[in-house]
C-alpha cells in the first residue's frame, strides 16, 4: 500500500511540476495562432524547463524504489466481460465504409477539403485514431479493412495459415519499407490531399494487402508487413484499457495505468526497432522540414516557399538521415547503457527498451497534429455528412461552419503551445518511467538498471528540446 | 446543376444551407416569373464553367479560404441575378498546393478533363508564373488576382489577364505622393532581401524621388533573419519616414523591436497590410504600430461613410465590422486582397456578355471584349473603388487606401487616385496572336 502512494506521489509530483513550470512562464507572458504569435512568447524558458523536467524525473526514477511503480504498473481492474466477437462484422462494415471513400475519392469534390477521402485518411484515421488508440486501446483490430472480408475469404475454402510463408529472416522489414513509402508519401509527395490520386493509393493497398493476407495468411501478414496495423497496434499498448482471453469467445477488458502494458511486452526485433523510430523521425521530420533551419539549408527562401514539387529530392534525403540519425542515437545509448550497467549486457536490450519510444512517438503526433487536427477535423465532418456534394445531410453538420478561428490569434497560439509543451514534456517523462520499469526487468538491481539508463535518458533530454525547439522556431512552407 | 454546384460551393464556406436555398429558390421564382426571361431566352442553359484554381493546402492556404469564400459569394450573387448571358455559373475547384508545377498540371485539368470555359482565382505570383505558359499553350483564358507585377510587364501570354486587383507597382507608386505631402520626404526601406522586397525598393524609389523626396538609406534583412534590433542603427537619424514590407512569421517580432528601438520616439511608419494581412492588429506585440499607417487595398475594417454597396459586399462575404468572419471573430479575413475575386468574376460576366460568349470557340473573343474595358465606376461590381483596365497591359488600375492605425482598427484617412499608380504601358499584349 505504502509502495502504491510513494508511485502514485511521485507521479503527482512529476506532473505537478511540470505544471508549474509552465504556469510560472505564463504570467509572464498572458497571452499568442500561428507561429508568429509563437515566436513572441517564452519559449525558451519551456525548452529549459522541459530539459529540466526530464533529466530530474530520472533522477527522481534513480533514487526511489521502483517496487511501488512496478506494482502500480501491474495492478489492473477488470471492468466488463465482453461476450462476443464482433470484430469480423465491424471490420466488413468498415471496408464497406472505406469502399464508399474511395468511390467519393473518384467521384466526389475535387476539393481535398470538402471529398471526406483525404480528410478521413490523413486527419480521421492518421491523426485522429493514433491518439484514440493510445488512449482508449486497440480499436482498430475491430476498425481495420482487411479481417472481415478475409474471415469471408476462409469460408470459400482458403486456408487461414494462407498458401505461403513469409520468410523468417526478413522480420518487420517489409512494414518498415511500406511506413516509409507512408510517410514519403504523406510528407514528401507533391499531391497526396488531391481525392483521386489518394483514391488510387488506397484502393492499391488495400488490394495488396488483401491479397497478402490471403497468401501468406492474416495473422503473419498483419504482424509483419501490413504496417497500419502493426503501427496501431504498439501505439495501443500505451493506452489505459486492455483485452484478454478467458474461455472460448468471452473476454475481458481491463483498465490499468497508462502504459502498463509497455511494461512487460516481448523484444522487438531489429525490423521492429527501425519501424517504431521511423514513425517518430517522420513525424519529426514533418515539423523539421519546415523550419527556417531545414529551408536555409536546402537553399529555399522561406518566405517563398516554392512548393513541395521543388523539394522533393532535399526532403526524401532529409527524412531518411532523420531516420538514420534517430536510429544510430538510440541503438548507442542502449549500448552505452549495457557498457555501463557492466556485467553481462541482456538480450535484447534495445528491443525492449524501445517500447519507451511510443509515448514520445504519441506525444509528437499529438502536439504536431494538433493546429491540423482541430480544422481539418470539423472540414471532416460536413464532407462526411454529403460524401458526393449531392446535398444531402447524413448527420446534420453538412453546413457547419468550419471555425478556424480556433487555432488563429495570440490567445490561440499562447494555449496550443502550452497543451503542446505539456505533452512533450509529459510524454518524454513518461517515456523515461517507462524505460525505468524495463531496465529494472532486463538488468535487475536499482544500480545497474540506472546506469544503463544514462545514455537513453540523455537521448530523452535531447529529443524534449528538440520537440520543444520544432513547435517554436519559425517556419515557412 | 448549377445550382447544385454553387449549393455545393457555398456549403463549403460555411453558408447556412437556409439561406443557399432561399437564394435558390429566388432564382428558380425568376424563371418562372413573367417578363423575366434570361434563362429562358438563352440558346443554351448549360452552365458557364469555371476553373477556380484555389491555393487549399500548401503556404497559401489562408487565403485561399478567403478567395473562396468570396468566390462563392460573387458566384451566387451572379447566378441570383440571372447568371451570365442566361446561363448559371458553376465553380469547379482544383488545389495547387500553392505549388507552380502543380498549378500548371491544375490549368491542363481544367482545359482537357473539366472543360471548363476558363481558369481563374490564383493569388500567389510563383504560381501565376508557373501557370501562365499552360494557359497560354492551350488557349484558355487565365484570369488572376494576384497584384503581381508580372502581367503588366509583359512576361506571360495573351490569355492571362489581371483586371481585378491594382499590381503591386502601381500600389507602391500611389502611396509615394501621400507619403512625401504628410509624413515626410526622407525616407528609409526596410524590406525582406529578395524579389519581393526588391519590387517595393526598386518600384518606390523613383516614385519618391518624382515627388521631390528621397531614399536616405535601404536596410535589406535577409529572408531567414528572425531578430531585427541589430540592423536598427542602420536607419539614419534624420529619416522621416521607415517605409516597411516584412513579411513571414517574424513580422510581430520585427515590429515588437522596432518599438524597442525607437521607444515613444522614432520616424514615421509606413507599412504593406500584407505584412498583417489575416493578422489582428490588437495581437500582442503590435502596439508600436499605433498611430502609423498602412496601404490597404481595401479597407478591413467597416468605415463609417463607406458606401452602401460596400455594406453588401461585406454582408455578402461574410465579414463584420472587423474584418473578421462573421461566424468565426478570431478569423480574419484577407480584406486587402479578396475583394478582387468578387470583381474579377463580375468583368468575366461583363466580357462574356459583351462578346455574346456561347463556348470555347470564344475564348478569344472573351479576352479582347475583357481587353477592350477601360473604365469601372465603383458600386456593387466593384465594391473596392473606381477602375481603369488597360487593354496593352491587361492589368487594371484602381484607387487604394492609406489607413491610420488607431484604438487597434484601421481607419481610412485618404484615398489616393488612379493618376496616383499608374505608369507607362510597358507592354502590349494585343499585338500578340492568339
Amino acid at each position: 500500500m505504502s509502495d502504491r502512494r510513494d508511485a502514485t506521489s511521485l507521479f503527482a509530483s512529476l506532473f505537478v511540476g511540470i505544471f508549474f513550470s509552465l504556469m510560472w512562464c505564463s504570467r509572464a507572458f498572458a497571452h499568442a495562432s500561428d507561429r508568429g504569435h509563437v515566436l513572441l512568447l517564452p519559449t525558451h524558458y519551456y525548452l529549459f524547463g522541459g530539459m529540466l523536467a526530464v533529466a530530474l524525473s530520472f533522477l527522481v526514477l534513480v533514487f526511489l524504489p521502483p517496487e511501488g511503480l512496478l506494482r502500480l504498473s501491474s495492478q489492473r481492474l477488470p471492468i466488463a466481460r465482453i461476450r462476443f466477437d464482433g470484430r469480423g462484422f465491424v471490420s466488413c462494415l468498415s471496408a464497406l465504409f472505406l469502399a464508399g471513400l474511395i468511390y467519393t475519392g473518384f467521384a466526389g469534390s475535387r476539393d481535398p477539403l470538402s471529398n471526406p477521402l483525404p480528410l478521413t485518411v490523413w486527419t480521421l484515421l492518421w491523426v485522429g485514431l493514433t491518439l484514440f488508440q493510445g488512449l482508449a486501446g486497440n480499436i482498430w483490430a475491430w476498425l481495420n479493412p482487411w479481417y472481415g472480408p478475409w474471415r469471408l475469404i476462409l469460408r470459400l475454402g482458403v486456408p487461414s495459415r494462407g498458401f505461403l510463408r513469409l520468410p523468417r529472416a526478413i522480420g518487420m522489414i517489409p512494414a518498415v519499407l511500406l511506413l516509409f513509402a507512408f510517410a514519403w508519401f504523406e510528407l514528401i509527395y507533391p499531391a497526396p490531399d488531391d481525392p483521386a490520386r489518394l483514391a488510387i493509393a488506397v484502393l492499391t493497398y488495400w488490394v495488396f494487402s488483401m491479397l497478402g493476407a490471403v497468401i501468406f495468411g492474416y495473422h503473419g501478414w498483419s504482424r509483419r508487413v501490413e504496417f497500419l496495423t502493426i503501427f496501431f497496434t504498439m501505439i495501443s499498448r500505451l493506452s489505459l484499457f486492455s483485452l484478454r482471453r478467458e474461455t472460448g469467445r468471452s473476454r475481458v477488458l481491463f483498465v490499468g495505468v497508462p502504459g502498463h502494458k509497455l511494461r512487460d511486452t516481448a523484444a522487438l526485433p531489429l525490423s521492429g526497432i527501425l519501424f517504431l523510430l521511423l514513425a517518430l523521425s517522420s513525424v519529426s521530420f514533418d515539423g523539421f522540414m519546415r523550419t527556417f533551419l531545414w529551408l536555409g539549408a536546402i537553399g529555399v527562401n522561406p518566405l517563398e516557399f516554392p512548393g513541395r514539387s521543388a523539394v522533393v529530392l532535399p526532403n526524401t534525403i532529409g527524412l531518411l538521415s532523420m531516420f538514420a540519425a534517430l536510429c544510430t542515437a538510440f541503438l548507442l545509448a542502449v549500448r552505452a547503457g549495457n557498457a555501463l550497467a557492466g556485467g553481462e549486457p541482456p538480450r535484447r536490450a534495445a528491443g525492449h527498451l524501445v517500447w519507451s519510444i511510443i509515448p514520445i512517438a504519441l506525444a509528437y503526433h499529438f502536439s504536431h497534429y494538433l493546429v491540423a487536427f482541430a480544422i481539418n477535423s470539423q472540414y471532416a465532418l460536413s464532407a462526411l455528412s454529403d460524401p458526393l456534394m449531392q446535398g444531402w445531410d447524413l448527420f446534420g453538420t453538412a453546413d457547419m461552419y468550419v471555425q478556424a478561428g480556433v487555432a488563429l490569434g495570440a490567445e490561440s497560439a499562447w494555449k496550443i503551445w502550452n497543451a503542446q509543451a505539456f505533452a512533450i514534456i509529459g510524454g518524454h517523462v513518461f517515456a523515461i518511467i517507462v524505460a525505468h520499469m524495463i531496465a529494472h526487468r532486463l538488468y535487475g538491481g536499482r544500480k545497474r538498471a540506472g546506469l544503463s539508463q544514462i545514455p537513453l535518458a540523455v537521448l530523452m533530454v535531447l529529443y524534449t528540446v528538440f520537440g520543444l525547439w520544432l513547435l517554436s522556431a519559425p517556419t515557412g512552407g | 446543376m448549377s445550382e447544385d454546384r454553387i449549393l455545393k460551393l457555398d456549403r463549403r464556406n460555411g453558408l447556412s444551407r437556409r439561406t443557399t436555398l432561399k437564394g435558390l429558390g429566388a432564382a428558380a421564382g425568376l424563371i418562372a416569373a413573367p417578363g423575366f426571361v434570361r434563362y429562358g431566352q438563352a440558346q443554351s442553359s448549360a452552365p458557364i464553367k469555371i476553373g477556380f484554381q484555389c491555393h487549399r493546402t500548401g503556404i497559401g492556404a489562408a487565403y485561399g479560404r478567403w478567395y473562396e469564400r468570396v468566390t462563392a459569394a460573387a458566384a451566387k450573387r451572379i447566378n441570383d441575378a440571372g447568371g451570365i448571358n442566361g446561363r448559371p455559373l458553376e465553380i469547379v475547384i482544383e488545389d495547387d498546393g500553392t505549388d507552380p508545377k502543380r498549378g500548371a498540371e491544375v490549368v491542363e485539368k481544367f482545359a482537357n478533363q473539366h472543360k471548363v470555359d476558363l481558369v481563374y482565382g490564383t493569388l500567389f505570383s510563383h504560381v501565376v508564373v508557373g501557370s501562365a505558359p499552360a494557359a497560354g499553350e492551350l488557349k484558355i483564358p487565365y484570369y488572376v488576382v494576384s497584384e503581381g507585377y508580372h502581367v503588366a510587364s509583359g512576361k506571360l501570354n495573351r490569355y492571362c489577364v489581371q483586371p481585378g486587383i491594382t499590381d503591386v507597382k502601381a500600389q507602391v507608386r500611389s502611396v509615394a505622393p501621400w507619403i512625401a505631402g504628410n509624413l515626410g520626404k526622407k525616407v528609409t526601406l526596410v524590406y525582406p532581401d529578395y524579389a519581393f522586397g526588391h519590387d517595393h525598393r526598386d518600384f518606390f524609389e523613383p516614385a519618391i524621388k518624382a515627388q521631390g523626396g528621397e531614399v536616405v538609406a535601404k536596410v535589406p534583412i535577409p529572408p531567414t533573419e528572425t531578430s531585427f534590433t541589430r540592423y536598427f542603427p542602420q536607419i539614419p537619424s534624420d529619416t522621416d519616414v521607415i517605409y516597411h514590407v516584412m513579411v513571414g512569421p517574424a513580422v510581430l517580432t520585427f515590429v515588437k523591436e522596432l518599438g524597442e528601438f525607437f521607444g515613444s520616439g522614432g520616424p514615421q511608419l509606413f507599412g504593406f497590410i500584407d505584412s498583417l494581412e489575416a493578422v489582428d492588429i490588437k495581437s500582442p506585440g503590435l502596439e508600436f504600430l499605433e498611430g502609423s499607417h498602412f496601404w490597404e487595398g481595401m479597407p478591413r475594417y467597416a468605415q463609417p461613410d463607406q458606401p452602401d454597396y460596400v455594406t453588401a459586399y461585406r454582408e455578402a462575404v461574410g465579414i463584420d465590422e472587423n474584418g473578421a468572419s462573421t461566424g468565426d471573430a478570431k478569423d480574419i479575413s484577407t480584406a486587402a486582397h479578396m475583394f478582387g475575386c468578387w470583381e474579377t468574376l463580375n468583368i468575366i460576366k461583363a466580357s462574356m456578355e459583351a462578346c455574346g460568349y456561347r463556348g470555347p470557340e470564344d475564348r478569344a473573343a472573351m479576352i479582347e471584349a475583357t481587353e477592350a474595358m477601360t473604365e469601372m465606376e465603383a458600386g456593387p461590381d466593384h465594391p473596392q473603388g473606381k477602375k481603369l483596365f488597360n487593354g496593352k497591359t491587361h492589368q487594371v488600375f484602381g484607387e487604394q487606401s492609406i489607413s491610420q492605425v488607431s484604438d487597434g482598427k484601421l481607419k481610412v484617412v485618404h484615398r489616393t487616385s488612379i493618376e496616383d499608380g499608374s505608369y507607362e504601358p510597358e507592354a502590349d499584349y494585343t499585338t500578340m496572336s492568339f
